[in-house]
């Protein structure tokens, strides 16, 4: 199920809202866990019991591990999780790959990879290690450890909430009005840049791609797609941060206006905050981060971005993705970290880079990536024709309002209008405006056909 | 205050519509869509696949929340097209873009393949009227360029033209449909008298007309307007004459039932039909017509009925040629091919 979707606003909202508040605090978990499962049933029929199987062995590992601190057990927690994960995301992958190499006769394994596979492995990793480097202790009841895995905000499509970050929360958390006002005001601020803006910008970029491409037109598709991508998960992310306080948790921010960076080492800092921290806390520093030989940390550099490039998906595209930004990474920080002070150049510098980036995420198939990118160098007949200016005018406005979104400015202005003498006028108003944009939200969901979030599948 | 301002707000929202699914009856039947409604009965056969459809189709002002969709892009993101239709002086324009030169290079032989092998002993024309999209500014959307397509047309096909593009104008079509309105074609049939050499009296129609008439058009691109009416036109000889249809057996003209149907233009002669024959026992000479047609069609042909013992319509999308020359002799008749830009741009769809 998707939070921008009927079924899930006027269907299991309001029954969760009604059933949630309606019980005393003892019952306040087993109602999210089962509401939780109704959800991930609603999007996963067939993997709901491979869920709750991952999350009890899981469970049973923390309690082994907590009382024995031996490395084998962690050893046998990790390994369970990451067998469950790539047996699910990367079968199929390193089958093709291995067939192709040997020429070998195709073999097909339809294995239909788990939603949201790649969130819940890295929590129930996390807090493996976390128990065992004793920086947490373990849950002993099985109810609160499956509530935290399941916990619909953040099931399908992350953040990736770390145990030690909402253990207190599960045991103990206020629910008030003023949180839960908070929480409705993020959900439709999610809502409405997921549903208005990123679905808008998909729809105009699928436009593109069948129209005849200009040099022009591809650079428009590359800033669309970066746009979409970025409106997509950082709306995702917003909605579960408020659905999280409407009942009563607080989950660390994912996103900090990750496309006014200077510096892809800046961005990385701003960009799905809580994946970067995982792979900095669990791979780069145990591996021995920057305090060690030069090669050495080059490699540690390299290991993380292959990772974090295999994350997003079992594809070529990503892997080069991943060491894409593993290049830039390295450049940066050995070569061009002077020059990147934070001015217009800078800003440029990134934004580009980041624009090819997303064209290589977004691109499966390596012929077409290779025909995009010769596309944005302009080997094509058109460096503008009349449909790219067509497109261009038509959707100024959304990309307008997109390019204001990606800025602080606006939240900032808001925030200061707020506290300005007119303070009661404007709270208002910016209450009736979001009002307005959920009334939008649900109707734009109405008119348009289902799109699915673009980080369901990593 | 702000804070309960939104809370109580989207409270309201939430249980106000997940309330009235409760109270409200299912609709079984979309009119503005012209589609069947998803009801209570496809939770029974999947509750979890079913679901969303089932209260997207019956969800409470549903209209009225889809054209406040059509109001967000058109009005507040300016944009000019929503779902390939453009709004032009509040006339609904379906994009017919780009040109496709392969499906014009397919019509052209298609139709000269025809004339060909079946029509050297007739008399053989074509008339292309242009879609919607001929009336838009080049400079504002993505139009395709008609004058090379009618030019290409006139070059290649080896028949006569009857021209009949400069007759229109925007205002003679439905605001929300892609077809001609019946009442602005007597001048069409005026010009086609003037070569298939018939004396044309277009005073002699009752009009008839209903209201309301939501066109093709309309559910892709909804507004916050009133629905349009349709006219259709009768006089005696219409009403005695008898539509004989190769799937659905002997018709009046026109099926006033269809009115009620979803797609009311089907009034014309019942909508889509393979192979229609057409007699009119009132006819004061032999002459026999046969059109080569689309559903611009529809609407016209009851105006010529007047003039011919007999008219065949052959819609090549439901049927191929070979079946046509099992049932059709062409020798020694009137052949006109009437066809839209829409058919030229997208042949395809012409079956051999």
């Amino acid at each position: 199920m998707v939070f921008s979707s009927i079924r899930f606003l006027f269907f299991f909202l309001p029954l969760l809202l009604i059933i949630y508040f309606s019980f005393p605090k003892k019952f306040k978990n087993l109602i999210l866990l089962l509401f939780s499962l109704i959800f991930y049933y609603f999007g996963e029929k067939n993997y709901t019991l491979l869920l709750v199987f991952s999350c009890l062995v899981n469970y049973g590992l923390g309690l082994v591990i907590s009382k024995n601190k031996k490395k084998l057990y962690l050893i046998i927690g990790i390994t369970f999780n990451l067998v469950l994960l790539i047996y699910y995301k990367y079968t199929g992958f390193f089958i093709e790959n291995f067939t192709n190499l040997f020429h070998l006769n195709p073999i097909s394994l339809n294995i239909v990879l788990p939603l949201g596979i790649s969130f819940f492995t890295f929590q129930n990793l996390s807090y493996l290690i976390d128990v065992y480097k004793n920086e947490v202790s373990c849950q002993k009841n099985p109810l609160t450890y499956c509530t935290y895995i399941c916990l619909f905000p953040q099931l399908v499509a992350g953040p990736i909430v770390r145990y030690k970050d909402v253990n207190e929360q599960l045991k103990n958390r206020t629910e008030n009005f003023e949180k839960f006002s908070s929480g409705v005001s993020r959900l439709i601020i999610g809502l409405s840049k997921k549903v208005l803006i990123a679905d808008t910008l998909y729809y105009t970029y699928t436009a593109i791609l069948t129209s005849e491409l200009s040099t022009v037109s591809y650079w428009l598709v590359a800033l669309l797609f970066t746009f979409q991508i970025y409106y997509d998960f950082s709306g995702y992310s917003d909605m579960a941060i408020g659905l999280g306080k409407m009942f009563g948790f607080e989950f660390k921010e994912n996103f900090n206006y990750p496309l006014i960076a200077s510096s892809i080492t800046e961005f990385w800092r701003r960009w799905h905050l809580s994946l970067s921290t995982f792979f900095k806390d669990y791979v780069y520093i145990p591996l021995g981060g920057n305090r060690t030989s030069k090669l050495k940390h080059i490699r540690n550099i390299f290991i993380v971005w292959l990772l974090t490039g295999l994350w997003h998906g079992a594809s070529w595209n990503f892997i080069l993705w991943g060491l894409y930004f593993f290049v830039l990474l390295i450049l940066e920080k050995f070569i061009f970290q002077k020059f990147l002070k934070g001015g217009f150049f800078s800003h440029i510098y990134t934004f580009v880079l980041l624009l090819i980036s997303f064209v290589i995420f977004n691109t499966t198939d390596l012929e077409e990536l290779m025909l995009f990118l010769k596309g944005l160098i302009g080997i094509q007949k058109d460096w503008i024709n009349q449909e790219t200016l067509y497109y261009l005018k038509n959707n100024l406005i959304i990309l307008l309002i997109a390019s204001i979104g990606i800025h602080p400015k606006l939240k900032d202005t808001i925030q200061k209008l707020k506290k300005g003498k007119r303070n009661k006028g404007i709270e208002t108003l910016y209450s009736l405006i979001l009002l307005g944009l959920f009334l939008l939200v649900i109707a734009r969901i109405l008119a348009s056909s289902f799109t699915p979030f673009i980080y369901f599948r990593f | 205050m702000k804070e309960k301002i939104v809370s109580i707000g989207f409270i309201i929202i939430l249980f106000c519509f997940s309330g009235f699914f409760i109270i409200k009856k299912d609709e079984s039947l979309s009119n503005v869509e012209r589609r069947k409604l998803k009801t209570k009965d496809v939770l029974k056969k999947d509750f979890v696949n079913n679901l969303e459809d089932y209260l997207s189709d019956q969800f409470p002002m549903r209209n009225s929340l889809i054209q406040l969709n059509t109001f967000f892009e058109r009005y507040l993101l300016q944009q000019k097209d929503s779902n390939d239709v453009y709004i032009k002086e509040e006339v609904l324009i379906e994009k017919n873009y780009p040109k496709n030169q392969e499906s014009i290079k397919n019509f052209i032989k298609k139709i000269n393949e025809i004339n060909a092998k079946d029509l050297q002993n007739s008399e053989v024309y074509y008339a292309i009227i242009p879609d919607k999209s001929y009336f838009l500014e080049e400079t504002k959307h993505l139009k395709m360029d008609f004058l090379s397509i009618y030019q290409q047309l006139k070059n290649e096909l080896n028949l006569k033209e009857i021209p009949v593009r400069d007759l229109f104008t925007l205002e003679d079509y439905y605001q929300t449909d892609i077809h001609l309105r019946q009442e602005k074609y007597p001048k069409v049939v005026e010009r086609l008298g003037s070569v298939l050499d018939f004396d044309y009296k277009p005073s002699t129609y009752e009009t008839n007309h209903f209201y309301p008439f939501y066109g093709a058009s309309y559910q892709k691109s909804p507004l916050f307007r009133n629905p349009e009416s349709i006219t259709y036109l009768t006089n005696e000889t219409i009403k005695k004459a008898k539509a004989k249809h190769l799937e659905y057996g002997e018709q009046p003209i026109y099926e006033i039932d269809k009115l009620n149907s979803m797609d009311a233009y089907n009034v014309f002669l019942g909508g889509p039909s393979a192979l229609i024959e057409i007699e009119n026992p009132e006819a004061s000479n032999e002459k026999e017509l046969i059109i080569f047609r689309d559903s611009f069609a529809s609407s016209l042909t009851p105006l010529l009925i007047s003039e011919y013992q007999k008219i065949t319509l052959i819609d090549l999308r439901y049927i191929s040629m070979n079946q046509i020359r099992e049932r059709i002799n062409f020798n020694n008749k009137e052949v006109l091919f009437l066809y839209s830009t829409l058919i030229v741009n997208n042949s395809h769809l012409l079956k051999n």
